[in-house]
């Protein structure tokens, strides 16, 4: 067992600030939508979700820049490898105390669910709901030169809701996951420190 | 409903405003002089400019004319105008080639738009049919009384309606002078039209104050600020004319032929906006937001800033019921008020309901109003409500926004059989067949279709009609624009306005449950999966 840093400061930065970023923008977009939420009051909730997208975008911006220059980006790259081990441990093994089948490591800090789910958000969730939330913001600009049919907002709107409830799933189900470490709140501990245990064996042997 | 005679400022009111206002005057002057720059009022800076621009406009001291001081025969509106005429030699041929004269605006080059043409309302309905010379008290001209005036007529034309600074004139029916009004006193004093002026008959429209438009009637003279930013005194102390600006006596804004422009092309030489518009001042993007800026796009400036019509202390007319005029107590009419003064019911127009602080109705709107004529055939469509004047405009046309309108509500006679509207000869005296006289919507129809020279099957009921009336004045203060909720929610104000898709006001419901069901169904898989963990005490 070894303690090490897991998780580095920029990341940490990132995760923590796209968290709250996302969060506000959850709740100023629900309260614009007329879900019941009256916190910002309509217009500054409409004011802040829009500086709070191009805050977000930014910070996707250096994230990527940070993902691609460290070689991090490779954390995601899927594969099968461990997949079925790991379906197998939340659906039956978390339960009678199983191991975890996955050990961290340095070089892989993700296993085979973590790297398809972040992809996803990643590559899916994310860039849909920056696609939607831009064209919603220049359709004023763009519906009469491009000649859009009359339903276009409507569609776009209801994609860029549709995303932001699947955001809202998966930050159930992601906070969710994080108590499933040693104790309930080893992992949190861990994204907000960096540090973790890393055990020996781990299935990628250090060079 | 007010009695007409109040179409007519008199005299001592204007005398009693008038010594206040010069002590006034008297007293700002000096101060005014020391710092030219400091605008009298919390709004704009324009009063002083455009105020100090007016007094330097007159370039002529009337008073000092021979030629005007008359004297003029009691009435002798035409001797008046020939002695203006005698300087002011096109004058008369400028205001001849205008609809304060003609009563009938040309469109799309199609004439018929116009006071004087088969147009249709619902509240007096129409003058064709007999009625012209009650209604001529409000025409710029002197002695129209039907088909046969004289429109070519140079000293026919009434400067002093427009002109008068005094407000002593007055005019009576055929829209000659009151006798009593000193003619050659009000001549000498002649000047660039005031609110006074243009009020006298467009605060009046319908037959009373306040009636007809729902955003002008005569509270706006002396409106607080909150009533009317523009022209009350408290705010930018403007006058009508300083939008309405004219070009060879025509004044812009005839109602009728607002070109699908959105009220800002051009209209005169050297405009590069329409000086009536909103953004002739204010520009097209007035707000620091972006996104506010944006909404003018879609929607008027008047949507938001004029949150509500007649908000002065007079109520306008929303529904005016022809149907039910004509009731009789000892064989004469009579009329019925409520607590302050308004009728409810006159057995000359029937029943009638008022209203002040209306919110207004919300359609797309492009600038084009169709005009329903008497010639037109019409078709009465379910709801039983015939929309004489619909507004052209939808979503994806790109001159369309939403616009307020004050929605007038009535029933009115039409032929039955020949399925148009019908104008009734309705003011005149007893034996005269008008229906004011002796009750007859039968003979009052047959003559009123006779003067009009239209066919009428002799067969008339009465129809539901509505008619929209756009909302332009008493814009209020900024502190009132209207919330974003306002329209953004549910049930809001655009609650009815279709074809598109508002931020706030169209769920979809079944996204937002395809949402919601997707949050139910992941908090309650985590939640059996957390359940069956600590059951098995395992984390």
């Amino acid at each position: 067992m070894r303690r090490i840093v897991l998780y580095e400061a920029f990341e940490r930065f990132w995760h923590w600030a796209q968290a709250l970023l996302i969060l506000t923008m959850m709740l100023t977009g629900f309260e614009v939508r007329g879900l019941g939420l009256h916190i910002f009051g309509f217009q500054r909730a409409v004011a802040l979700h829009n500086i709070l997208a191009v805050t977000l975008v930014t910070l996707i911006v250096f994230a990527i820049f940070w993902h691609v220059t460290t070689g991090e980006w490779r954390q995601y790259i899927p594969t099968r490898k461990f997949l079925r081990e790991m379906i197998a441990f939340y659906v039956t093994g978390i339960f009678k105390g199983a191991p975890h089948p996955v050990r961290k490591h340095r070089m892989a800090k993700l296993n085979p669910l973590q790297r398809l789910a972040y992809l996803g958000f990643k590559v899916l969730i994310i860039p849909v709901q920056i696609t939607t939330g831009a064209l919603y913001y220049i359709y004023p600009n763009l519906q009469h030169s491009l000649s859009w049919p009359p339903a276009s907002l409507w569609f776009i709107a209801v994609v860029h809701t549709l995303g932001a409830f699947g955001l809202v799933a998966f930050l159930i189900g992601h906070v969710y996951l994080t108590t499933t470490g040693h104790t309930p709140l080893t992992n949190i501990k861990a994204m907000l420190t960096g540090w973790e245990d890393i055990e020996d064996d781990a299935y990628f042997d250090e060079e | 409903m007010k009695t007409a005679t109040r179409i007519n400022p008199t005299p001592s009111p204007s005398l009693r405003l008038a010594l206040p206002a010069l002590l006034g005057l008297v007293v700002l002057l000096p101060l005014r002089a020391q710092e030219p720059t400091t605008p009298p009022t919390t709004g704009h800076g324009s009063f002083t400019i455009v105020h100090v621009a007016k007094a330097r406009r007159q370039t002529a001291d009337h008073s000092k004319f021979k030629i005007l001081k008359g004297p003029f025969k009691d009435s002798d509106g035409p001797a008046v105008t020939r002695a203006c005429l005698t300087c002011h030699m096109k004058a008369a041929e400028q205001v001849m080639a205008t609809s304060h004269w003609t009563w009938n605006v040309a469109k799309d080059g199609k004439d018929g738009y116009g006071k004087s043409t088969h147009l249709v309302n619902n509240y007096c309905i129409s003058i064709i049919g007999g009625n012209t010379e009650g209604c001529a008290r409000c025409h710029a001209g002197y002695g129209f009384k039907d088909k046969s005036f004289d429109f070519t007529k140079q000293e026919n034309v009434d400067c002093l309606v427009c002109h008068d600074t005094t407000g002593d004139y007055e005019k009576e029916k055929g829209g000659l002078p009151n006798p009593a009004v000193p003619l050659a006193e009000v001549a000498q004093k002649v000047g660039a039209p005031s609110n006074r002026n243009c009020g006298v008959c467009h605060f009046f429209g319908g037959g009373g104050d306040a009636t007809k438009h729902g955003d002008l009637d005569d509270t706006i003279l002396k409106a607080p600020r909150a009533e009317d930013v523009h022209l009350s005194k408290q705010g930018a102390g403007m006058d009508c004319i300083d939008c309405h600006a004219s070009d060879a006596h025509k004044v812009g804004g005839p109602n009728y032929v607002i070109p699908a422009d959105r009220r800002e092309q051009a209209k005169f030489a050297g405009e590069s906006i329409s000086r009536m518009s909103c953004a002739a001042c204010h520009t097209v993007a007035p707000h620091k937001s972006y996104i506010l800026n944006r909404h003018y796009q879609k929607v008027a400036c008047q949507t938001c800033h004029i949150p509500a019509y007649a908000r002065g202390t007079l109520p306008t007319n929303t529904y005016w019921d022809w149907a039910s005029a004509g009731r009789l107590k000892n064989g004469r009419g009579y009329k019925e008020e409520d607590a302050n003064g308004f009728e409810t019911y006159n057995s000359i127009h029937g029943e009638m309901i008022w209203a002040r602080n209306v919110r207004p109705s919300y359609v797309w709107y492009n600038g084009n109003l169709k005009f329903t004529q008497l010639t037109d055939t019409i078709t009465v469509p379910a709801n039983g409500k015939v929309v004489l004047n619909p507004a052209v405009g939808a979503y994806p046309d790109p001159e369309a926004k939403i616009w307020p309108f004050k929605l007038h509500e009535a029933t009115q006679p039409y032929d039955t059989e020949r399925m148009t509207f019908v104008a009734p000869y309705t003011s005149g005296p007893k034996g005269s067949g008008a229906y004011w006289g002796d009750w007859n919507w039968e003979v009052a129809i047959r003559m009123g279709m006779t003067t009009a020279g239209l066919p009428y099957s002799g067969k008339f009921g009465f129809v539901k009609t509505t008619m929209l009336w756009p909302i332009t004045h008493m814009v209020a203060p900024k502190e009132q624009a209207l919330a974003c909720v306002e329209c953004h929610a549910q049930k809001g104000r655009l609650a009815q306005v279709s074809g598109f898709y508002l931020l706030g006001r169209d769920r979809g419901t079944g996204v937002d449950r395809l949402g919601f069901g997707m949050i139910l169904l992941t908090l309650f898989g985590v939640g059996i999966h957390a359940f069956i963990r600590t059951l098995h005490g395992h984390h």
